[in-house]
């Protein structure tokens, strides 16, 4: 677990013992009314993926805010354990849950409260019926849809139909309605991103129509991320976003969501200053997720992450920056994931003005399975 | 936190998904290894605890013999969960900048052998001053840089000066020198045995001419899991700072005289399209340095296509022969990224849970 040195609430940021992870309280709370206002107006409502911060500090703010359909989305059903425990009361694990072991966990959350699981496998759903009427409860279950991303689902028409006609008939199963992962569209154009997200979202629209026309209601149609909110949000016909990264943002989508703000940053120490043009900073691959791509470093001009080893930074320095990096200096890294940075770390440091102010376990680290 | 402890004799097909498992066979040959390769030599093993982050496992390497008696780690937090876990000789092989860390440093050095690594003078200045005001000592040992361009002294009088500085400051001990080299590739043995050498002379340079000062060398810590046989044949290394070997990554399989002892467990959850299977295992669960793809150990004919936060992508050659619900195995590239990832390891062997081991330094980047 992490062991950082706690220093008293009122410590100025760039005191705090490094390698750390630091949310902008301010920054966090703009980009919560930033997206919950836009769906305020909206039929559509967010459902906050909160798997992207594991933080139910984090996740009871968002659901503090209007503009959500009063629940959360995660991940894995020890994630959903988490959350519940925090007191959230509806919560959904947008994945497949397969195994007795992992049925047996979600029919015992369903005893608290309010829970909803993908399926894509007609095996799968008879299972999940015979261990929920065994435990006396009902689980909502949204047929997952494949779109665009090669992951889970099932094909659009007739093959969903069928499925959802499956968990409509099925004991101890309540149809909720029909989900897609399309998978974050980032390319550089907007109207090529929304028409691509449009295109993909529609299959699951054409879809829902079919199984309404097969006599059975849709409550549910659960599309879209961060990347596509204000686009998907925007379809007729759907009801939910599972965005998450939004929150805090990442270095990823930054450039793709101006109207947010950078809330989450790590702060690093420079631990070596060999040569004019590099300094090593105390943050590796252990202390930020670099799976898909590399830190950014924002604030000084000509400095970059050049790699990344398991427990070293390499800051690259241009002329311009080699005064303004010394030994023992702070550098933030904005991570190119917010996920995968997020699961590293057992705290979070929320700071206001420059200085500490709260310290949030990120309870849902690790909760893999 | 990762939470995760099934009990023991539990069949490995019986186990909740994904869950790190740590072939205690594979391990323990590993540990053989280092053991019979250091039984006659000046030269020991210094474990690097940075890999297994678990206190357990690096006694078990102890316990089998060919070691210094203690480990290294990269970070000060590491150092207490070794320290607590019952090591008594730490090298921390990464410079610690700041004053409220090397209180904890000094701190640590009133319980254990506690040594640091030093690159510049500033910061031995720093550590002198906490260390005398705090009654600790602390050891000191020199970071030569042989082949990263990464931290440590760029030159042998870079080296010789900081021993005397170090020497000469109250409340340190100097104690010798260190480097840390790669290697890319697949390198053959001659190639290990060329560059390991040429390397491993830099840090030994250092060391001379510093002997020539007068001042004493009493460590060279220098080598690693590709180097380690290497180093064991070169006079006046004292000890090497191995860590991939225990668990192995895929990065270094042409050791091929140690066995992958470290894999994560996976069901698939999807079998979504004819040829795909949809596995419970993604990046976050695994660590996927600069997005190489980690090996699969299941049916042939599969292999991995994609590894995304939670979920990994099988393909199948021909009809795929993985069914929902089945177990796979991933094999990370990089052992130490994969196992700081979790909180406990599963000890297997023939085939059941033997021990749960809590990953106590997981996360212990400070």
């Amino acid at each position: 677990m992490e062991r950082p040195i706690f220093k008293p609430i009122g410590t100025p940021t760039e005191q705090l013992d490094t390698p750390t992870l630091v949310v902008d309280i301010d920054a966090l709370a703009h980009n919560i009314e930033t997206v919950h206002s836009f769906f305020r107006e909206r039929e559509a409502k967010l459902r906050p993926h909160v798997e992207a911060h594991g933080c139910p500090a984090i996740a009871h703010r968002q659901l503090a805010s209007a503009g959500t359909v009063g629940g959360v989305s995660v991940s894995t059903v020890g994630e959903a354990e988490v959350f519940a425990q925090a007191g959230i009361t509806d919560i959904t694990v947008a994945n497949e849950v397969v195994t007795a072991q992992k049925i047996a966990r979600l029919c015992a959350l369903a005893q608290s409260c309010r829970v909803t699981v993908a399926a894509d496998n007609p095996r799968v759903v008879e299972r999940t019926s015979r261990a929920a009427q065994d435990a006396g409860v009902v689980i909502d279950v949204l047929v997952d849809v494949h779109t665009r991303l090669e992951r889970c689902g099932v094909a659009p028409g007739e093959p969903a139909v069928a499925l959802a006609r499956q968990v409509h008939e099925a004991d101890g199963l309540r149809f909720a309605g029909l989900m897609t992962y399309e998978g974050a569209i980032l390319t550089e154009d907007a109207d090529e991103r929304a028409a691509e997200s449009r295109a993909c979202i529609q299959r699951l629209l054409d879809t829902r129509e079919m199984v309404e026309r097969a006599g059975i209601d849709v409550g549910t149609v659960s599309a879209g991320g961060t990347h596509n909110y204000d686009v998907v949000g925007d379809m007729a016909g759907v009801t939910e976003v599972p965005a998450g990264s939004y929150a805090l943002l990442d270095h990823r989508y930054a450039f793709r969501r101006p109207e947010l703000k950078q809330a989450a940053r790590v702060l690093t120490t420079v631990m070596s200053r060999p040569e004019e043009d590099r300094a090593f900073l105390d943050c590796g691959q252990k202390a930020i997720g670099a799976d898909n791509g590399l830190p950014a470093v924002e604030d000084i001009d000509g400095a970059e992450i050049a790699r990344m080893s398991a427990e070293h930074g390499f800051l690259m320095l241009e002329p311009e920056a080699r005064d303004s990096v010394d030994l023992g200096d702070k550098v933030w890294l904005t991570p190119y994931e917010i996920g995968t940075t997020a699961n590293i770390y057992d705290y979070v440091n929320g700071v206001r003005g420059g200085k500490l102010e709260v310290v949030w376990d990120v309870s849902a680290r690790g909760r893999y399975r | 936190m990762e939470n995760y402890r099934p009990p023991v004799g539990t069949p490995i097909e019986d186990l909740d998904t994904p869950c790190l498992l740590v072939d205690l066979d594979a391990v323990e040959h590993n540990f053989a290894i280092i053991a019979d390769t250091y039984a006659d030599t000046v030269c020991k093993m210094r474990e690097h605890s940075k890999d297994i982050k678990t206190p357990l496992l690096a006694r078990m390497q102890m316990n089998a013999g060919g070691t210094v008696g203690g480990v290294c780690t990269a970070k000060t937090a590491e150092a207490e969960a070794m320290i607590e876990g019952g090591i008594e000789d730490i090298l921390i092989t990464s410079e610690v900048p700041t004053a409220d860390k090397l209180e904890r440093v000094c701190a640590l050095a009133r319980r254990a052998d506690v040594k640091v690594t030093i690159d510049d003078p500033r910061n031995v200045r720093l550590l002198s001053e906490i260390a005398e005001s705090s009654g600790a000592n602390v050891g000191v040992v020199i970071e030569v840089n042989t082949s990263m361009g990464r931290a440590g002294i760029r030159a042998v009088e870079h080296g010789v000066e900081l021993a005397k500085l170090a020497h000469s400051l109250p409340g340190l001990t100097f104690k010798g020198v260190m480097s840390h080299q790669t290697l890319p590739g697949r390198p053959d043995k001659e190639t290990r045995m060329i560059e390991g050498r040429r390397y491993i002379q830099m840090c030994l340079d250092v060391k001379d001419a510093i002997e020539g000062e007068g001042i004493p060398v009493e460590i060279v810590s220098s080598g690693e899991s590709w180097s380690y046989d290497v180093a064991a044949t070169i006079e006046g290394v004292t000890e090497v700072e191995g860590g991939t070997y225990a668990l192995m990554g895929s990065n270094y399989t042409y050791m091929d005289e140690f066995e992958r002892a470290g894999r994560v467990l996976g069901t698939v959850i999807s079998t979504p399209r004819p040829g795909v299977a949809i596995g419970d295992v993604g990046h976050r669960a695994l660590g996927a340095p600069g997005g190489v793809l980690p090996d699969f150990e299941g049916p042939a004919g599969v292999s991995v296509e994609a590894l995304h936060e939670h979920h990994v992508v099988l393909r199948s050659d021909g009809p795929m022969p993985l069914e929902v619900g089945d177990n796979f195995s991933l094999l990370s590239g990089q052992s130490d990224i994969m196992v700081n990832r979790w909180d406990n390891m599963i000890g297997v062997r023939n085939g059941v849970v033997e021990v749960v081991m809590p990953i106590t330094a997981r996360g212990c980047h400070h």
